[in-house]
């Protein structure tokens, strides 16, 4: 139905009831008509006002818009006149040189938006009844957002295209990334496919210790060697675990150079461990069970094949991949009952390896509760517990270090032999002293404050690393049935290794910060520009990968 | 008789007439403002052509002035 855009005011002259007491009725509406009809004019010279008002303004841009013209025709015909075709251009250099020629489209954008709307319109609108007066409930939100919005919210399409426009382009961004990596490095090995129970394996791994593990990586390798000639062992790795990464998150936060630095690093380390004390054979079983540190990596694999995760019973806490598991003590504490309780060679508890405590706010779920139900589903089997948070970019390095931190862990299971189906001593956040030595349900319960704890304080470094700090309060824990803690034998060495590893986490996590305010800031300053956003969109899907980043860069720098 | 229906008539006669001088300015409003709808609508579609106008030779403009003058390089 169209809007009338100007309506005069008394529609109808004579619609009116008649005072009272009146003689001559006839005089009476004649009188009555002619005040109306008066009324109407004045209405009506009010819409002329308005309309004469609109088209003056219009002709007046253009009259902007034709005086700059012909100023510029007047230049052109100067510097015409002034052309010498015996100036020759230097030919190959100009060409290429050159800035290619772009002429400026102005598309139209936000037509009918709030602002744009004509004045009568506003005013017959502002004739309306009002919505209910919401906003007054605002300032006692938790969430900060307007009360109003939830009732009505005349920009909520826009935003929902933004939102997914810029979600477009990100997506496609990654995946030129990564093509742009598989075409850098065609020499790589190739990846095995990945298999469903790799996370299994490398639980199993870190569980029997790293004399085993290097039986493993053994043949891991022979797969790989079998699927594409020789490769690197070092090479392998990071790229295995770089891989798991890029589905999720970006890595771009680390040059990828630093990264396969650091796991070559780390992989250095998980072979040099053979001289540690054999793990007792049990572990063999338990090894399943142990998220471990590796479960960085597969809590990354696991958030992609399971991003929407969290069954209740799920974690939604186990959010970056980073921090190895730390609060294994909660789920500790359950697993050691559960294993107790089943003290069999079997570790079917899952035990979904307690997601590091979100390191930053962004991961809000409370630690406690989900270690406990992940444990007691059994059919989870699945080490890494559904992490839902978005991962937090946490680069494979500190995954890569706590890989063979945590490995060193298994390598001293608990001595009575008990199932290690608990998460690998995934330390608890560093807040533990180092000197604790509780029993295993105060361990636990100690372990379970810390990580809730640690969401208070979302700063991303100290709580989820912590799993990789680990190596010297574990060391000295010497749980009954606790998640295996390190002997005491590795204190020196994991106390230096932790604190090139905190070193490392903090420049990692600034990093991550740094990117994070980055993107905010690049949404802040994306605002309500269409044409931009639908341009960088264009440009991301259409544009061949080299355009792609140099266009990027000339558009965020804008 | 006559004498009653001559006030009567003529009060007829003068609702009649007021009615016709009313009927008449009302329907001038209804010229006038149907002339500025109109009149709305035309100007707005020449200034629209306008518009397009102004807009094919900024465009042809720029890309004289880019013919013209000596390129920026791009490093």
């Amino acid at each position: 139905m169209p809007l009338v855009k100007r309506n005069i005011d008394p529609r109808h002259l004579c619609h009116t009831a008649l005072p009272r007491g009146i003689k001559n009725e006839l005089e009476c509406v004649t009188n009555i008509s002619l005040a109306n009809i008066i009324r109407q004019l004045s209405s009506l010279s009010k819409y002329a006002e308005d309309i004469f008002g609109e088209l003056f303004n219009e002709a007046h841009s253009f009259s902007f818009r034709v005086n700059s013209l012909q100023e510029r025709v007047d230049r052109l015909s100067v510097s015409v006149t002034q052309l010498d075709p015996k100036e020759e251009e230097l030919s190959l250099q100009d060409i290429t040189m050159r800035k290619a020629f772009r002429s400026s489209t102005i598309q139209d954008q936000q037509l009918f938006d709030r602002r744009t709307l004509p004045i009568p319109l506003q005013e017959t609108y502002d004739v309306c009844e009002q919505p209910p007066p919401l906003n007054i409930l605002t300032p006692y939100r938790d969430d900060g957002k307007e009360g109003l919005k939830f009732y009505t919210n005349p920009s909520y399409f826009f935003d929902l295209w933004k939102e997914k426009m810029l979600q477009d382009t990100e997506d496609k961004r990654k995946e030129k990334r990564k093509q742009k990596k598989n075409l850098d490095r065609p020499h790589e090995p190739e990846k095995v496919p990945r298999a469903p129970h790799d996370r299994r394996r490398e639980w199993q791994k870190l569980a029997q210790g790293p004399e085993l593990a290097e039986d493993d990586a053994n043949l891991l390798h022979k797969h790989i060697e079998v699927a594409n000639g020789p490769a690197s062992h070092f090479e392998t790795r990071p790229q295995t675990y770089v891989d798991h990464m890029d589905g999720s998150y970006s890595l771009s936060a680390l040059p990828f150079s630093q990264m396969s630095e650091l796991l070559t690093r780390a992989e250095e380390r998980v072979l040099v461990r053979p001289h540690e004390p054999p793990p007792p054979p049990p572990m063999h079983g338990a090894g399943e069970a142990k998220p471990i540190p590796t479960c960085i990596s597969s809590a990354t694999g696991l958030i992609e094949n399971r991003p929407q995760s969290p069954a209740a019973g799920r974690t939604p806490v186990f959010v970056s991949p980073t921090p190895p598991p730390p609060p294994p003590p909660l789920p500790s504490a359950l697993s050691t009952s559960s294993l107790r309780a089943s003290m069999t060679s079997t570790p079917p508890p899952p035990v979904p390896p307690p997601p590091p405590p979100p390191a930053t706010a962004l991961q809000a779920p409370a630690v406690p509760p989900p270690p406990a139900p992940l444990q007691i589903a059994p059919g989870v089997l699945h080490p890494a517990p559904p992490p839902i948070a978005p991962p937090l970019v946490q680069p494979s390095p500190p995954v890569a270090r706590a890989a063979p931190v945590c490995e060193t862990v298994p390598v001293h299971p608990l001595p009575q032999g008990e199932v290690q189906g608990l998460p690998p001593p995934p330390p608890p956040p560093p807040l533990p002293p180092p000197g604790i030595r509780p029993s295993s349900p105060v361990t636990v319960a100690a372990l379970a404050h810390p990580p809730s704890g640690l969401h208070p304080t979302p700063s991303t470094a100290p709580g989820p690393h912590a799993p990789l700090m680990p190596p010297s309060p574990p060391s000295q824990v010497l749980p009954a049935s606790e998640p295996k803690r390190h002997p005491s034998t590795l204190p020196v060495i994991s106390d230096a290794r932790s604190v090139l590893l905190e070193a490392i986490r903090k420049g990692i996590q600034l990093r991550k910060v740094e990117e994070q305010r980055e993107q905010e800031a690049k949404h802040e300053r994306i605002e309500n520009d269409v044409a931009t956003i639908l341009s960088r969109r264009i440009a991301v899907e259409y544009s061949d990968s080299e355009d792609d980043s140099e266009f990027d860069e000339v558009d965020w720098l804008e | 008789m006559a004498g009653q229906e001559d006030p009567v008539q003529r009060e007829i006669r003068q609702d009649w007439a007021n009615r016709e001088y009313i009927e008449i300015i009302t329907s001038s409003i209804k010229k006038i403002s149907d002339f500025l709808n109109s009149f709305d609508m035309s100007c707005r579609s020449r200034l629209a052509t306008l518009n397009e106008k102004l807009t094919a030779l900024e465009r042809r403009i720029e890309y004289i002035e880019a013919r013209v003058t000596k390129g920026e390089t791009l490093t």
